[in-house]
Protein backbone atom coordinates (compact mmCIF):
# COMPACT_ATOMS: atom_id res chain seq x y z
CA UNK A 1 0.00 0.00 0.00
CA UNK A 2 1.11 3.88 -0.82
CA UNK A 3 2.03 5.79 2.07
CA UNK A 4 0.89 8.71 0.39
CA UNK A 5 -1.73 8.81 -2.41
CA UNK A 6 -3.70 11.30 -4.73
CA UNK A 7 -6.08 9.66 -7.09
CA UNK A 8 -7.45 11.95 -10.13
CA UNK A 9 -6.83 15.14 -7.30
CA UNK A 10 -8.36 18.48 -8.37
CA UNK A 11 -8.53 21.69 -6.69
CA UNK A 12 -10.31 24.50 -8.24
CA UNK A 13 -10.36 28.14 -6.65
CA UNK A 14 -12.54 30.04 -8.56
CA UNK A 15 -11.99 29.99 -12.24
CA UNK A 16 -8.12 28.66 -11.46
CA UNK A 17 -7.19 24.98 -11.62
CA UNK A 18 -4.49 24.72 -8.95
CA UNK A 19 -4.55 21.22 -9.17
CA UNK A 20 -5.77 19.45 -12.65
CA UNK A 21 -6.18 15.65 -12.51
CA UNK A 22 -3.33 14.78 -10.68
CA UNK A 23 -2.67 11.44 -9.82
CA UNK A 24 0.89 9.53 -8.06
CA UNK A 25 1.69 7.46 -5.36
CA UNK A 26 5.04 7.62 -2.80
CA UNK A 27 6.44 4.81 -1.30
CA UNK A 28 7.82 4.60 2.11
CA UNK A 29 11.93 3.99 2.93
CA UNK A 30 12.64 6.40 0.26
CA UNK A 31 12.99 10.09 -0.13
CA UNK A 32 10.31 11.75 -2.74
CA UNK A 33 11.05 15.15 -4.22
CA UNK A 34 8.14 16.77 -5.69
CA UNK A 35 9.39 19.34 -8.30
CA UNK A 36 7.70 21.92 -10.24
CA UNK A 37 7.97 25.72 -10.78
CA UNK A 38 6.76 28.15 -8.37
CA UNK A 39 3.03 28.08 -8.16
CA UNK A 40 2.82 24.85 -9.78
CA UNK A 41 0.06 23.19 -7.34
CA UNK A 42 2.90 21.67 -5.07
CA UNK A 43 1.98 23.21 -1.83
CA UNK A 44 -2.06 22.74 -2.98
CA UNK A 45 -1.33 19.04 -3.28
CA UNK A 46 0.22 18.91 0.37
CA UNK A 47 -2.55 20.38 1.58
CA UNK A 48 -5.30 18.26 0.31
CA UNK A 49 -2.79 15.72 1.60
CA UNK A 50 -2.82 16.88 5.38
CA UNK A 51 -6.30 17.22 5.08
CA UNK A 52 -6.13 21.17 5.31
CA UNK A 53 -8.20 21.70 2.23
CA UNK A 54 -11.00 19.89 0.36
CA UNK A 55 -10.51 18.52 -3.30
CA UNK A 56 -12.92 20.02 -5.81
CA UNK A 57 -12.43 16.34 -6.76
CA UNK A 58 -10.53 13.00 -6.55
CA UNK A 59 -8.58 12.00 -3.70
CA UNK A 60 -5.86 12.42 -1.19
CA UNK A 61 -5.04 9.35 1.10
CA UNK A 62 -2.74 8.82 3.94
CA UNK A 63 -1.96 5.30 4.80
CA UNK A 64 -4.55 4.33 2.41
CA UNK A 65 -7.23 6.44 4.26
CA UNK A 66 -8.35 10.45 4.26
CA UNK A 67 -6.33 12.55 6.30
CA UNK A 68 -9.27 13.55 8.36
CA UNK A 69 -9.33 9.78 9.34
CA UNK A 70 -5.81 8.96 11.04
CA UNK A 71 -6.26 7.90 14.61
CA UNK A 72 -2.90 9.64 15.72
CA UNK A 73 -2.46 12.83 13.09
CA UNK A 74 1.18 13.77 14.82
CA UNK A 75 2.40 10.21 14.67
CA UNK A 76 0.97 9.08 11.58
CA UNK A 77 2.35 12.49 9.45
CA UNK A 78 4.49 15.20 9.93
CA UNK A 79 4.45 17.94 7.78
CA UNK A 80 6.30 21.52 7.62
CA UNK A 81 4.58 24.09 5.32
CA UNK A 82 5.59 27.37 5.65
CA UNK A 83 8.64 28.82 7.69
CA UNK A 84 6.43 31.96 8.77
CA UNK A 85 3.29 29.97 10.88
CA UNK A 86 4.51 30.83 13.89
CA UNK A 87 2.96 33.40 16.55
CA UNK A 88 5.78 35.74 17.39
CA UNK A 89 4.86 36.20 20.55
CA UNK A 90 5.51 32.42 21.59
CA UNK A 91 8.31 31.31 22.40
CA UNK A 92 10.14 28.55 19.91
CA UNK A 93 9.84 26.09 23.14
CA UNK A 94 6.00 26.28 23.58
CA UNK A 95 5.35 26.28 20.04
CA UNK A 96 5.93 22.79 20.51
CA UNK A 97 4.18 22.35 24.00
CA UNK A 98 0.92 23.61 22.45
CA UNK A 99 1.65 20.74 19.68
CA UNK A 100 2.85 17.98 22.56
CA UNK A 101 -0.22 18.99 24.53
CA UNK A 102 -2.67 18.15 21.96
CA UNK A 103 -0.91 14.99 21.17
CA UNK A 104 -0.25 14.07 24.15
CA UNK A 105 3.64 13.80 23.66
CA UNK A 106 5.88 13.97 27.07
CA UNK A 107 8.17 16.99 27.33
CA UNK A 108 11.19 15.14 27.10
CA UNK A 109 10.45 14.49 23.60
CA UNK A 110 10.17 18.75 23.30
CA UNK A 111 14.30 18.70 24.44
CA UNK A 112 14.78 16.01 21.94
CA UNK A 113 13.60 17.77 18.82
CA UNK A 114 14.92 21.03 19.95
CA UNK A 115 18.52 19.02 19.97
CA UNK A 116 18.28 17.77 16.85
CA UNK A 117 17.49 20.67 15.19
CA UNK A 118 20.08 22.64 17.49
CA UNK A 119 17.67 25.05 18.41
CA UNK A 120 18.08 24.22 22.37
CA UNK A 121 19.94 27.51 23.01
CA UNK A 122 17.21 29.84 21.76
CA UNK A 123 14.24 27.43 22.49
CA UNK A 124 12.96 30.23 24.92
CA UNK A 125 13.77 32.89 23.27
CA UNK A 126 9.94 34.51 21.08
CA UNK A 127 9.44 33.52 17.45
CA UNK A 128 9.29 36.61 16.27
CA UNK A 129 13.10 37.49 16.77
CA UNK A 130 14.36 34.25 14.78
CA UNK A 131 15.95 34.01 11.52
CA UNK A 132 14.42 32.50 8.33
CA UNK A 133 16.62 29.48 8.94
CA UNK A 134 15.96 29.55 12.53
CA UNK A 135 11.90 29.21 11.91
CA UNK A 136 12.87 26.93 9.19
CA UNK A 137 13.99 24.42 11.44
CA UNK A 138 11.58 24.91 14.00
CA UNK A 139 9.10 24.01 11.65
CA UNK A 140 10.95 20.99 11.15
CA UNK A 141 11.14 20.56 14.85
CA UNK A 142 7.22 20.58 14.86
CA UNK A 143 7.01 17.64 12.30
CA UNK A 144 9.51 15.05 13.95
CA UNK A 145 7.99 15.66 17.14
CA UNK A 146 5.40 12.77 17.24
CA UNK A 147 8.08 10.54 15.38
CA UNK A 148 5.73 10.48 12.80
CA UNK A 149 5.90 7.70 9.84
CA UNK A 150 5.42 9.90 6.81
CA UNK A 151 6.88 13.71 6.86
CA UNK A 152 5.20 15.94 4.84
CA UNK A 153 7.90 19.12 3.95
CA UNK A 154 7.55 22.01 1.25
CA UNK A 155 10.65 23.63 0.60
CA UNK A 156 12.15 23.25 3.56
CA UNK A 157 15.41 24.50 2.55
CA UNK A 158 14.36 27.63 2.01
CA UNK A 159 16.15 29.85 4.37
CA UNK A 160 19.01 27.27 5.35
CA UNK A 161 22.77 27.80 4.80
CA UNK A 162 24.61 25.82 3.07
CA UNK A 163 25.51 23.95 6.75
CA UNK A 164 21.98 23.88 7.17
CA UNK A 165 21.23 22.30 4.01
CA UNK A 166 23.66 19.51 4.89
CA UNK A 167 21.84 18.91 7.48
CA UNK A 168 18.82 18.71 6.32
CA UNK A 169 19.68 16.31 3.82
CA UNK A 170 21.15 13.61 6.12
CA UNK A 171 18.30 14.01 8.37
CA UNK A 172 16.22 13.31 5.46
CA UNK A 173 18.32 10.89 3.96
CA UNK A 174 18.35 9.24 7.95
CA UNK A 175 14.80 9.12 8.26
CA UNK A 176 13.99 7.53 5.09
CA UNK A 177 16.21 4.76 5.60
CA UNK A 178 14.81 4.13 8.76
CA UNK A 179 11.77 2.97 6.77
CA UNK A 180 9.94 6.79 6.80
CA UNK A 181 8.25 8.26 3.99
CA UNK A 182 9.72 11.19 2.89
CA UNK A 183 8.00 13.95 0.25
CA UNK A 184 10.06 17.08 0.18
CA UNK A 185 9.03 19.77 -2.47
CA UNK A 186 11.19 22.12 -4.10
CA UNK A 187 11.56 24.59 -7.12
CA UNK A 188 14.98 24.13 -6.88
CA UNK A 189 15.84 21.16 -8.52
CA UNK A 190 20.02 21.15 -6.98
CA UNK A 191 18.37 21.24 -3.48
CA UNK A 192 16.80 17.98 -4.36
CA UNK A 193 18.89 15.85 -6.86
CA UNK A 194 21.44 15.55 -4.00
CA UNK A 195 18.70 13.41 -1.45
CA UNK A 196 15.51 12.34 -3.69
CA UNK A 197 15.60 8.58 -4.93
CA UNK A 198 12.46 9.26 -6.63
CA UNK A 199 11.14 12.51 -8.31
CA UNK A 200 7.90 13.95 -9.35
CA UNK A 201 7.64 16.91 -11.44
CA UNK A 202 4.22 18.67 -11.77
CA UNK A 203 3.43 21.67 -13.89
CA UNK A 204 0.39 23.77 -14.00
CA UNK A 205 -1.21 21.47 -11.63
CA UNK A 206 -0.70 18.41 -14.33
CA UNK A 207 1.89 15.70 -13.94
CA UNK A 208 4.68 15.68 -16.12
CA UNK A 209 7.36 12.72 -14.70
CA UNK A 210 7.78 10.07 -12.30
CA UNK A 211 11.07 8.76 -12.45
CA UNK A 212 13.61 7.65 -10.17
CA UNK A 213 16.73 9.58 -10.03
CA UNK A 214 18.73 7.72 -12.21
CA UNK A 215 16.33 7.29 -15.05
CA UNK A 216 16.36 11.30 -15.05
CA UNK A 217 19.75 11.53 -15.37
CA UNK A 218 22.78 9.90 -17.18
CA UNK A 219 25.11 11.89 -14.90
CA UNK A 220 27.00 13.59 -18.00
CA UNK A 221 27.16 16.97 -18.35
CA UNK A 222 25.22 18.45 -21.48
CA UNK A 223 27.21 21.61 -21.46
CA UNK A 224 30.50 22.75 -20.59
CA UNK A 225 32.65 26.04 -20.61
CA UNK A 226 36.10 25.18 -21.95
CA UNK A 227 38.70 28.31 -21.78
CA UNK A 228 41.41 27.44 -24.01
CA UNK A 229 44.74 29.26 -25.53
CA UNK A 230 43.06 29.04 -28.70
CA UNK A 231 40.02 29.11 -28.57
CA UNK A 232 39.08 30.53 -32.03
CA UNK A 233 40.53 27.78 -33.62
CA UNK A 234 38.98 25.04 -31.00
CA UNK A 235 35.47 26.87 -31.85
CA UNK A 236 36.38 25.83 -35.65
CA UNK A 237 37.54 22.10 -34.95
CA UNK A 238 34.40 21.40 -32.46
CA UNK A 239 31.62 21.17 -35.04
CA UNK A 240 33.30 18.85 -37.26
CA UNK A 241 33.09 16.78 -34.23
CA UNK A 242 29.31 16.88 -33.61
CA UNK A 243 29.39 19.64 -31.27
CA UNK A 244 27.56 22.73 -31.13
CA UNK A 245 29.71 25.82 -30.16
CA UNK A 246 29.30 28.94 -28.71
CA UNK A 247 31.01 32.04 -27.38
CA UNK A 248 31.05 33.07 -24.42
CA UNK A 249 32.88 36.19 -23.54
CA UNK A 250 36.30 36.63 -25.42
CA UNK A 251 38.04 33.74 -23.77
CA UNK A 252 35.54 30.86 -23.37
CA UNK A 253 33.40 28.71 -25.20
CA UNK A 254 30.23 27.10 -24.49
CA UNK A 255 30.35 23.08 -25.85
CA UNK A 256 27.04 21.41 -25.75
CA UNK A 257 25.51 18.57 -27.81
CA UNK A 258 27.31 15.56 -29.26
CA UNK A 259 31.03 15.09 -28.52
CA UNK A 260 30.72 17.56 -26.46
CA UNK A 261 32.41 15.47 -23.44
CA UNK A 262 35.38 16.73 -21.44
CA UNK A 263 37.29 13.37 -22.97
CA UNK A 264 36.40 14.45 -26.72
CA UNK A 265 37.30 17.98 -26.11
CA UNK A 266 40.43 17.53 -24.83
CA UNK A 267 41.63 15.21 -27.00
CA UNK A 268 41.20 17.30 -29.70
CA UNK A 269 42.80 20.33 -27.99
CA UNK A 270 45.50 18.07 -27.63
CA UNK A 271 45.12 16.86 -31.50
CA UNK A 272 45.21 20.78 -32.57
CA UNK A 273 48.28 21.77 -29.89
CA UNK A 274 46.11 24.13 -27.62
CA UNK A 275 46.48 23.99 -24.14
CA UNK A 276 43.00 23.30 -21.90
CA UNK A 277 42.69 26.40 -19.12
CA UNK A 278 39.26 25.41 -17.95
CA UNK A 279 37.02 22.87 -18.62
CA UNK A 280 33.36 22.97 -16.33
CA UNK A 281 30.12 21.50 -16.51
CA UNK A 282 27.30 23.86 -16.32
CA UNK A 283 24.67 22.12 -16.28
CA UNK A 284 23.53 18.53 -15.99
CA UNK A 285 21.42 17.04 -17.87
CA UNK A 286 18.85 16.52 -14.99
CA UNK A 287 19.06 20.34 -14.38
CA UNK A 288 18.43 20.45 -18.17
CA UNK A 289 15.50 17.70 -18.10
CA UNK A 290 14.14 19.77 -15.40
CA UNK A 291 13.63 23.14 -17.36
CA UNK A 292 12.56 20.98 -20.46
CA UNK A 293 10.03 19.71 -18.81
CA UNK A 294 8.42 22.03 -16.27
CA UNK A 295 9.50 24.53 -18.99
CA UNK A 296 10.95 27.23 -16.59
CA UNK A 297 13.96 29.44 -18.32
CA UNK A 298 15.49 30.28 -15.01
CA UNK A 299 14.78 27.94 -12.05
CA UNK A 300 15.57 30.51 -8.46
CA UNK B 1 -8.90 17.17 27.06
CA UNK B 2 -5.74 17.03 25.64
CA UNK B 3 -6.72 19.66 23.05
CA UNK B 4 -8.20 22.09 26.20
CA UNK B 5 -4.87 21.64 27.32
CA UNK B 6 -3.01 22.79 23.93
CA UNK B 7 -5.70 25.59 23.65
CA UNK B 8 -4.71 26.54 27.82
CA UNK B 9 -1.00 26.37 26.34
CA UNK B 10 -1.32 28.81 23.69
CA UNK B 11 -3.67 30.98 25.55
CA UNK B 12 -1.22 31.81 28.53
CA UNK B 13 1.85 31.38 26.69
CA UNK B 14 1.70 35.15 24.54
CA UNK B 15 2.13 38.06 26.85
CA UNK B 16 -1.06 39.52 24.97
CA UNK B 17 -3.16 37.67 27.38
CA UNK B 18 -1.31 38.68 30.29
CA UNK B 19 -0.99 42.05 29.19
CA UNK B 20 -4.84 42.60 28.56
CA UNK B 21 -6.06 41.39 31.56
CA UNK B 22 -3.19 42.60 34.22
CA UNK B 23 -4.31 46.26 32.46
CA UNK B 24 -7.65 45.56 32.80
CA UNK B 25 -7.64 44.29 36.47
CA UNK B 26 -5.41 47.06 37.56
CA UNK B 27 -7.70 50.10 35.92
CA UNK B 28 -10.61 48.50 37.63
CA UNK B 29 -8.61 48.52 41.09
CA UNK B 30 -7.89 52.30 39.91
CA UNK B 31 -11.73 53.16 39.46
CA UNK B 32 -13.28 50.95 42.04
CA UNK B 33 -11.03 52.35 44.70
CA UNK B 34 -11.50 56.41 43.45
CA UNK B 35 -15.44 55.53 43.33
CA UNK B 36 -15.80 53.84 46.93
CA UNK B 37 -13.43 57.03 48.14
CA UNK B 38 -16.03 59.56 46.58
CA UNK B 39 -19.62 57.44 47.15
CA UNK B 40 -21.20 55.96 49.57
CA UNK B 41 -22.49 52.77 49.18
CA UNK B 42 -26.14 53.32 50.61
CA UNK B 43 -26.47 55.76 48.13
CA UNK B 44 -25.27 53.61 45.02
CA UNK B 45 -26.12 50.00 45.88
CA UNK B 46 -23.34 47.41 44.84
CA UNK B 47 -24.08 47.18 41.31
CA UNK B 48 -23.80 50.73 40.45
CA UNK B 49 -20.13 50.52 42.46
CA UNK B 50 -19.78 46.93 40.40
CA UNK B 51 -20.46 48.86 37.24
CA UNK B 52 -17.99 51.65 37.17
CA UNK B 53 -14.65 49.20 36.84
CA UNK B 54 -16.33 46.64 35.27
CA UNK B 55 -16.07 48.21 31.82
CA UNK B 56 -12.60 48.28 30.05
CA UNK B 57 -12.68 44.57 31.85
CA UNK B 58 -15.46 43.73 28.95
CA UNK B 59 -13.67 44.94 26.00
CA UNK B 60 -10.94 43.09 26.58
CA UNK B 61 -12.26 39.53 27.07
CA UNK B 62 -14.39 40.34 25.00
CA UNK B 63 -10.56 41.26 22.14
CA UNK B 64 -9.24 38.37 23.92
CA UNK B 65 -12.03 36.16 22.81
CA UNK B 66 -11.52 37.56 19.01
CA UNK B 67 -7.95 37.07 19.36
CA UNK B 68 -8.15 33.08 20.67
CA UNK B 69 -8.94 32.31 16.92
CA UNK B 70 -8.28 34.99 14.58
CA UNK B 71 -4.15 35.15 15.55
CA UNK B 72 -4.21 31.34 14.26
CA UNK B 73 -5.06 32.70 10.89
CA UNK B 74 -3.27 36.01 11.01
CA UNK B 75 0.05 33.98 11.82
CA UNK B 76 -0.66 30.82 9.67
CA UNK B 77 -0.94 28.59 12.72
CA UNK B 78 -4.27 27.40 11.76
CA UNK B 79 -2.60 24.82 9.68
CA UNK B 80 -0.38 23.32 12.51
CA UNK B 81 -3.59 23.14 14.59
CA UNK B 82 -5.73 21.06 12.62
CA UNK B 83 -2.84 19.12 11.48
CA UNK B 84 -3.00 17.71 15.10
CA UNK B 85 -6.33 17.86 14.88
CA UNK B 86 -7.63 17.11 11.41
CA UNK B 87 -11.37 16.71 13.05
CA UNK B 88 -11.99 20.38 13.32
CA UNK B 89 -15.15 20.59 15.93
CA UNK B 90 -13.08 19.02 18.68
CA UNK B 91 -10.68 22.20 18.22
CA UNK B 92 -13.25 24.51 18.63
CA UNK B 93 -14.81 22.92 21.45
CA UNK B 94 -11.74 22.80 23.23
CA UNK B 95 -11.31 26.58 22.42
CA UNK B 96 -14.57 27.33 23.58
CA UNK B 97 -13.83 25.67 26.56
CA UNK B 98 -10.94 27.37 27.25
CA UNK B 99 -12.55 31.11 26.70
CA UNK B 100 -15.43 30.33 29.37
CA UNK B 101 -12.32 29.28 31.97
CA UNK B 102 -9.96 32.21 31.22
CA UNK B 103 -13.40 34.48 31.73
CA UNK B 104 -14.46 32.66 34.60
CA UNK B 105 -11.00 32.81 36.35
CA UNK B 106 -10.73 36.34 35.20
CA UNK B 107 -14.64 36.75 36.79
CA UNK B 108 -12.93 35.37 40.12
CA UNK B 109 -10.05 37.66 39.83
CA UNK B 110 -12.51 40.71 39.25
CA UNK B 111 -13.93 39.62 42.75
CA UNK B 112 -11.33 39.36 44.26
CA UNK B 113 -9.96 43.20 43.65
CA UNK B 114 -13.23 44.44 43.96
CA UNK B 115 -14.48 42.89 47.03
CA UNK B 116 -10.38 43.20 48.56
CA UNK B 117 -10.93 46.94 47.93
CA UNK B 118 -14.26 48.13 48.16
CA UNK B 119 -16.06 46.15 51.47
CA UNK B 120 -13.48 46.63 53.88
CA UNK B 121 -13.55 50.41 52.66
CA UNK B 122 -17.18 50.68 52.87
CA UNK B 123 -17.09 48.96 56.21
CA UNK B 124 -14.50 50.89 57.97
CA UNK B 125 -16.34 53.83 57.02
CA UNK B 126 -18.83 52.63 59.21
CA UNK B 127 -21.56 51.85 56.16
CA UNK B 128 -23.60 48.88 56.55
CA UNK B 129 -23.22 46.18 53.48
CA UNK B 130 -25.82 44.55 51.30
CA UNK B 131 -26.65 41.31 52.61
CA UNK B 132 -24.61 39.09 51.34
CA UNK B 133 -26.66 37.34 49.52
CA UNK B 134 -27.05 39.99 47.43
CA UNK B 135 -23.35 40.87 46.96
CA UNK B 136 -23.10 36.98 45.90
CA UNK B 137 -25.21 37.67 43.15
CA UNK B 138 -23.82 40.79 41.76
CA UNK B 139 -20.59 39.32 41.81
CA UNK B 140 -22.12 36.06 40.45
CA UNK B 141 -23.68 37.95 37.38
CA UNK B 142 -20.09 39.44 36.58
CA UNK B 143 -18.14 36.48 36.52
CA UNK B 144 -21.01 34.82 34.38
CA UNK B 145 -20.70 37.74 31.73
CA UNK B 146 -16.90 37.44 31.77
CA UNK B 147 -17.00 33.73 30.92
CA UNK B 148 -19.92 34.65 28.06
CA UNK B 149 -18.14 37.26 26.63
CA UNK B 150 -15.46 35.92 25.91
CA UNK B 151 -17.28 32.85 24.12
CA UNK B 152 -18.95 35.93 22.22
CA UNK B 153 -15.56 37.18 21.27
CA UNK B 154 -14.26 33.58 19.70
CA UNK B 155 -17.49 33.27 17.99
CA UNK B 156 -17.29 36.38 15.94
CA UNK B 157 -13.60 35.94 15.15
CA UNK B 158 -14.68 32.41 14.52
CA UNK B 159 -17.09 33.66 11.76
CA UNK B 160 -14.60 36.93 10.08
CA UNK B 161 -11.44 35.03 10.47
CA UNK B 162 -9.38 38.81 10.07
CA UNK B 163 -8.26 40.32 12.84
CA UNK B 164 -8.56 43.59 12.54
CA UNK B 165 -12.18 43.19 10.94
CA UNK B 166 -13.40 41.28 13.53
CA UNK B 167 -12.16 42.66 16.89
CA UNK B 168 -13.72 46.12 14.98
CA UNK B 169 -17.21 43.74 14.02
CA UNK B 170 -17.36 42.43 18.01
CA UNK B 171 -16.85 45.92 19.66
CA UNK B 172 -19.23 47.47 17.30
CA UNK B 173 -22.03 44.79 17.47
CA UNK B 174 -21.80 44.46 21.23
CA UNK B 175 -21.30 47.69 22.58
CA UNK B 176 -22.26 50.15 19.48
CA UNK B 177 -25.20 48.63 17.65
CA UNK B 178 -27.10 45.85 20.15
CA UNK B 179 -28.12 48.85 22.82
CA UNK B 180 -30.26 50.38 19.83
CA UNK B 181 -33.01 48.15 19.46
CA UNK B 182 -33.85 49.13 22.97
CA UNK B 183 -35.25 52.07 21.82
CA UNK B 184 -37.46 50.62 19.98
CA UNK B 185 -40.77 50.45 21.18
CA UNK B 186 -41.91 47.17 22.80
CA UNK B 187 -39.72 44.36 24.45
CA UNK B 188 -37.48 43.57 21.44
CA UNK B 189 -33.87 45.39 23.37
CA UNK B 190 -33.85 43.03 25.98
CA UNK B 191 -33.24 40.34 23.73
CA UNK B 192 -29.92 42.01 22.43
CA UNK B 193 -26.44 41.09 24.13
CA UNK B 194 -26.04 45.06 25.89
CA UNK B 195 -29.91 44.71 27.66
CA UNK B 196 -29.03 41.64 28.34
CA UNK B 197 -25.80 41.91 29.68
CA UNK B 198 -26.87 44.70 32.04
CA UNK B 199 -29.90 42.21 33.11
CA UNK B 200 -27.15 39.95 33.89
CA UNK B 201 -25.50 41.98 35.76
CA UNK B 202 -28.41 42.93 38.01
CA UNK B 203 -28.60 47.13 36.00
CA UNK B 204 -31.78 48.04 37.97
CA UNK B 205 -33.25 49.87 34.87
CA UNK B 206 -32.17 46.44 32.83
CA UNK B 207 -33.72 44.21 35.25
CA UNK B 208 -36.94 46.01 36.20
CA UNK B 209 -37.96 47.18 33.14
CA UNK B 210 -36.01 44.14 31.05
CA UNK B 211 -35.54 40.61 31.79
CA UNK B 212 -34.27 39.21 35.19
CA UNK B 213 -30.27 38.11 35.77
CA UNK B 214 -30.94 34.60 34.77
CA UNK B 215 -32.64 35.45 31.88
CA UNK B 216 -30.32 37.92 30.97
CA UNK B 217 -27.62 35.23 31.63
CA UNK B 218 -29.95 33.27 29.02
CA UNK B 219 -30.08 35.37 26.74
CA UNK B 220 -26.55 36.52 26.30
CA UNK B 221 -25.61 32.58 26.60
CA UNK B 222 -27.83 31.63 23.51
CA UNK B 223 -25.71 34.37 21.17
CA UNK B 224 -22.52 33.35 22.25
CA UNK B 225 -23.27 29.90 21.87
CA UNK B 226 -25.03 30.57 18.23
CA UNK B 227 -21.98 33.02 16.77
CA UNK B 228 -20.07 30.08 18.09
CA UNK B 229 -21.66 27.15 16.27
CA UNK B 230 -22.00 29.08 13.35
CA UNK B 231 -18.07 30.27 13.43
CA UNK B 232 -17.76 26.12 13.91
CA UNK B 233 -19.27 25.03 10.64
CA UNK B 234 -17.73 27.87 8.63
CA UNK B 235 -13.89 26.79 9.90
CA UNK B 236 -15.65 22.83 9.22
CA UNK B 237 -15.96 23.80 5.92
CA UNK B 238 -13.76 26.22 4.68
CA UNK B 239 -10.09 25.57 3.11
CA UNK B 240 -6.76 26.06 5.33
CA UNK B 241 -4.45 28.04 3.19
CA UNK B 242 -2.95 29.98 6.11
Amino acid sequence: MPQLEVRNLTKRYGKTVAVDDLSFSVEAGQVTGFLGPNGAGKTTTMRALLGLIRPTSGEAMVEGRPPAEMAEPLRTVGAALEATAFHPGRSGRNHLRVLAASAGIPASRIEEVLEMVELSGSASRRVGGYSLGMRQRLALAAALLGEPRILILDEPANGLDPQGMRWLRDLLRGQAAAGRTVLVSSHLLSEVAQTADELIVIRNGKLIAKASLDEFTSGEASQLRVRCSDPARLAEALPGRGASVARDGDAALLVSGSGSGGEAIGELALELGIAIHELTPLRSNLEERFLELTGEEAVG
Amino acid sequence: MRLLRSESIKLLSVRTTWLMLGIGLLVEALFAGLYVGLVSLDDVGPVREVQTSVGLLMVMLLVLGVLSITTEFRHGTASTTFLASPKRYPVLVAKLGAMLAIGLLTGLAFVAVNGGLALPLFSSRGESLPPAGEIVRVYAGVVASFALLCAFGLGVGAIVRNQVGAIIAAIAFFFVLSPLPELLPGDIGDYFPAQAIGSLHGLPDATEEGLGQVAGGVVLAAWSLALWLIGTVLIGHRDLNE
